[in-house]
């Protein structure tokens, strides 16, 4: 006998549909898997038939086909154990006919017959509500997972059993209850926070303008001075994620298999920190299977680069695509993925090898040349894309005596969320969010200037001796300035405070 | 310009790579001409002086400087690209030399010396070298003084290459001289060579940081020898970069300068104040003058002393360094730029 059952399956982040077809026919016993199946569907073999028998129902021996269709396109993974199981079992007439036609059914199987975790049921559930799917059978692990989803019906079980007990009618279940988004911030907690970061209240201001305007950031600084705290501490003066930014996070992080089952949904923004040994496939996205990559589990977080002129130049310059366009294509033989990847950059890096120049109590070993080929590693266009470069302080005994009492991150956070209010109302519709994304055509529209102001921004020019390029980038900033205080215009000094946050632009190491 | 049998045959004696032979060469013979019989290897190098505008000046020439002559191993002709007035003997000409590897004092160093050089009019010697070399030329061309950049390499040849900016305003703006034919590569033997040049041709030798050991020093010794001021700028007694010149102070061989007073004298100073047009607000006027009783002084110690806020700190520090009363130092640290 054939059976048909629906199951689903993900090519990037976007799913298919695909037929999982059973035939259990009269035959030498054997188990055949055709459809472009990889390797962990082809096992399923042997996972399905222990599930069947622990779980006392009855396993064919019979020639039993599976077909994945449609059969040209790859599906992977260990998804198909339960549709399979569920094909067998309606094959071989030990559930009703028909009984499990209304349901997308996905889900892994362990020896014993109890249902596993699946990679990417969020995506799989949102691609297939669009296709116009409102039932899943899933495994209950994922149920925290798909009830954030709203509008359709999902049934989470633990074992093949219950699954068969309830599509036979022999056991009631009712749907998982969807959860409701807001519920979820208020657990939602960074285990750092701003006042931590003792001292440094020149870059703490610069932190803050970055994230309000949502420019990125380069910190130069002696090790050891926090800079790695600082750039943990930028999600929480972050505005919360709305719920869309929250499902496509979760999206992004279901696929590559690093979601918290037990939450269910990301709620804090991500902060990513490759090692500097990092390769571009694991930081763009690749591999075989085409996982998203590093800048892309940042998505909507943070991706820091610790020791920036410490990776290699080509996976810097990779960088340059998605900060740009805020996605990335992973292209692989026989088809291309897009991966949304729109982050802020937070990167550091040590004034010159050793660390020490510019100390004052500290001696420098390095020679010119070596600070400047340290220098060197960071193209141009690539600091193009980083509005500010400020200094971090080496922590002193001044610097820790005089230093006044440091802001928590939600006094910070207050007042970002109303530079970003700001900006919102200034963008809305323009597909710009904020001021780093302006355009040109906005930045003369938005950017204008006073006579003095040109004069004064013309007068730092000359006597910083900063380059042509950072005209644009302190505008930008001056802009953010003037949101977070509120100014309609962009003042005197809004200008010449964006100026000090542009160290390399000073030619700081000739 | 006009070359004589005798300068070809200088100007083909200094395409002996030898420093030894070439000084042989000319004690044992009356005259240069009679060292070679067939100069068109001198018409070649000629030629292509020609082209590339650079000039040889022999020392039997009246635009080689009388000053160069006196010491023990004058070049014999000066290939020149720039402005050659400045070998005149009525300019006056110091050396400033120093490391390489440069710290911030040393450079701070640098500017300040060079720069009241440059509007006391003196003309300012150095080698184009990384570090206080090129700071020194630096200074020389912003406060639009007179400088001379003596190469190790051929007066065409760029060396390090990342001064090529500086060399090409040296050579508008100033001069760069060279012992060495044209198309001459940079070899570290040459510098040493080169180092007695810079000396000779100056007044006195300031030395504004150097480690022990250093090439600075070479010309510091050079200096000695040839009977020149050697002037050195002391420095902290832990750092490496300034030993050579303490232990000149040691040893009593130089004099120790502070300032640049110590060795210009006192000169009127017809600076251009216009700067102070600019009104100082009460906060800032506040800051300068406690910027005047420290060093330098870090971002968060202002912050304490002047009671404002991070963003309105760092506005107005900003305006007062555009205006040119303050510098930023790096990590942070602001410093007044000169005594009002």
């Amino acid at each position: 006998m054939l059976a048909k059952v629906a199951s689903y399956a993900l090519s990037g982040l976007e799913g298919f549909d695909v037929t999982v077809e059973v035939d259990v026919n009269a035959g030498l016993p054997a188990y055949e898997v055709v459809g472009l199946a990889d390797t962990a569907v082809k096992e399923s073999r042997e996972r399905v038939r222990a599930a069947i028998k622990n779980s006392l129902l009855d396993y064919p021996i019979k020639k039993i086909t599976v077909n994945l269709a449609p059969a040209d396109s790859k599906k992977e993974g260990s998804l198909y154990d339960l549709p399979i199981a569920i094909g067998i079992l309606a094959a071989t007439e030990q559930l009703p006919a028909h009984s499990y036609k209304p349901y997308v059914i996905v889900g892994e199987l362990s020896l014993d017959g109890s249902l596993r975790h699946i990679k990417g049921l969020m995506p799989i559930l949102l691609s297939a509500m669009q296709s116009g799917y409102t039932r899943f059978i899933v495994p209950e692990a994922n149920a925290k997972e798909a009830s954030f989803v709203s509008g359709i019906e999902v049934y989470a079980f633990t074992t093949l059993k219950e699954t068969a007990d309830f599509l036979s009618g022999q056991k009631e279940a009712s749907p998982v209850p969807v959860r409701t988004f807001s519920a979820q911030q208020a657990e939602n907690k960074y285990n750092v926070d701003f006042s931590e970061v003792k001292g440094q209240v020149f870059a703490r201001r610069a932190m803050e303008i970055a994230v309000a305007g949502g420019h990125n950031i380069l910190m130069i600084g002696p090790p050891g001075a926090g800079k790695t705290l600082m750039a943990k501490c930028v999600p929480t003066i972050m505005p919360d994620m709305t719920f869309d930014e929250a499902v496509e996070v979760t999206k992004i992080h279901s696929v590559a298999g690093i979601l918290d089952a037990g939450k269910g949904i990301v709620t804090a923004r991500p902060f990513r920190t490759p090692h500097h040994t990092v390769t571009v496939p694991a930081l763009m996205g690749g591999g075989a299977k085409a996982k998203p990559g590093e800048v892309s589990l940042a998505h909507n977080g943070v991706l820091f680069l610790d020791e920036m002129p410490e990776y290699q130049r080509q996976t810097l310059e990779s960088l340059r695509q998605p900060l740009e366009d805020g996605v990335v294509t992973v292209s692989r033989a026989k088809q291309s993925y897009d991966y949304p990847a729109r982050f802020m950059l937070v990167a550091s890096m040590n004034p010159c090898p050793c660390g020490n120049y510019g100390s004052k109590t500290q001696q420098c070993r390095c020679t010119a040349q070596e600070i400047r080929r340290y220098v060197s590693r960071l193209s141009g266009p690539l600091l193009d894309r980083i509005d500010l470069q400020v200094e971090v302080d080496g922590i002193s005994y001044e610097e820790l005596r005089f230093a006044p009492p440091s802001e928590d991150s939600a006094t910070i956070k207050a007042r970002v969320e109303k530079a970003r209010a700001v900006q919102r109302e200034r963008y809305k519709g323009s597909g710009v969010h904020t001021n780093s994304q302006m355009t040109n055509a906005q930045m003369k529209k938005y950017c204008q200037l006073s006579p003095q102001c040109e004069r004064i921004l013309e007068a730092a020019f000359r006597k910083l001796n900063m380059t042509a390029r950072a005209s644009t980038r302190v505008l930008k900033v001056a802009r953010t300035i003037a949101d977070l205080e509120g100014s309609e215009d962009i003042q005197i000094n809004h200008i010449t405070e964006a100026v000090q946050y542009r160290s390399l632009d000073r030619k700081y190491w000739e | 310009m006009f070359y004589s049998d005798d300068d070809k045959a200088l100007i083909m004696l200094s395409c002996e790579t030898s420093y030894s032979k070439r000084q042989d060469a000319v004690e044992r013979v009356n005259s240069p001409r009679e060292l070679y019989r067939d100069y068109s290897h001198a018409d070649v190098i000629i030629e292509d002086m020609k082209r590339k505008g650079i000039v040889a000046i022999t020392v039997n020439s009246e635009y080689y400087p009388s000053q160069l002559k006196e010491i023990y191993d004058p070049p014999q002709v000066l290939y020149c690209k720039g402005d050659i007035s400045l070998l005149k003997d009525g300019v006056e000409r110091l050396a400033v030399v120093g490391t390489r590897n440069v710290t911030r004092y040393g450079k701070d160093v640098t500017k300040e010396f060079a720069s009241a050089f440059a509007k006391a009019g003196i003309c300012i010697v150095s080698g184009m070298a990384r570090g206080v070399d090129s700071a020194a030329h630096r200074t020389a061309l912003e406060e639009d003084g007179k400088t001379i950049a003596v190469l190790g390499c051929g007066v065409d040849v760029i060396y390090p290459p990342e001064n090529r900016e500086l060399y090409e305003e040296i050579v508008r703006k100033g001069l760069a001289i060279s012992e060495y034919p044209p198309s001459t590569q940079p070899h570290a033997f040459r510098f040493p060579e080169r180092n007695r040049i810079i000396s000779g041709l100056s007044k006195g030798v300031l030395v504004t940081e150097a480690g022990a050991g250093s090439g600075s020093m070479i010309t510091a010794d050079a200096a000695i020898e040839q009977g020149r001021d050697l002037y050195v700028v002391p420095g902290s007694i832990f750092s490496k970069t300034s030993k050579g010149c303490n232990d000149k102070i040691k040893e009593l061989q130089a004099a120790a300068v502070t300032c640049p007073e110590d060795i210009i004298g006192v000169r009127e100073n017809k600076d251009k104040k216009e700067n102070l047009a600019v009104q100082l607000t009460l906060e800032q006027a506040r800051i300068i003058s406690f910027l005047e009783d420290c060093e330098s002084a870090h971002f968060s110690e202002l912050l304490a002393k002047s009671g404002l806020s991070v963003n309105e700190l760092t506005a107005l520090l900003s305006e007062m360094e555009i205006y040119g009363f303050i510098n930023k130092l790096s990590g942070n640290y602001y410093a007044i730029v000169e005594k009002l």
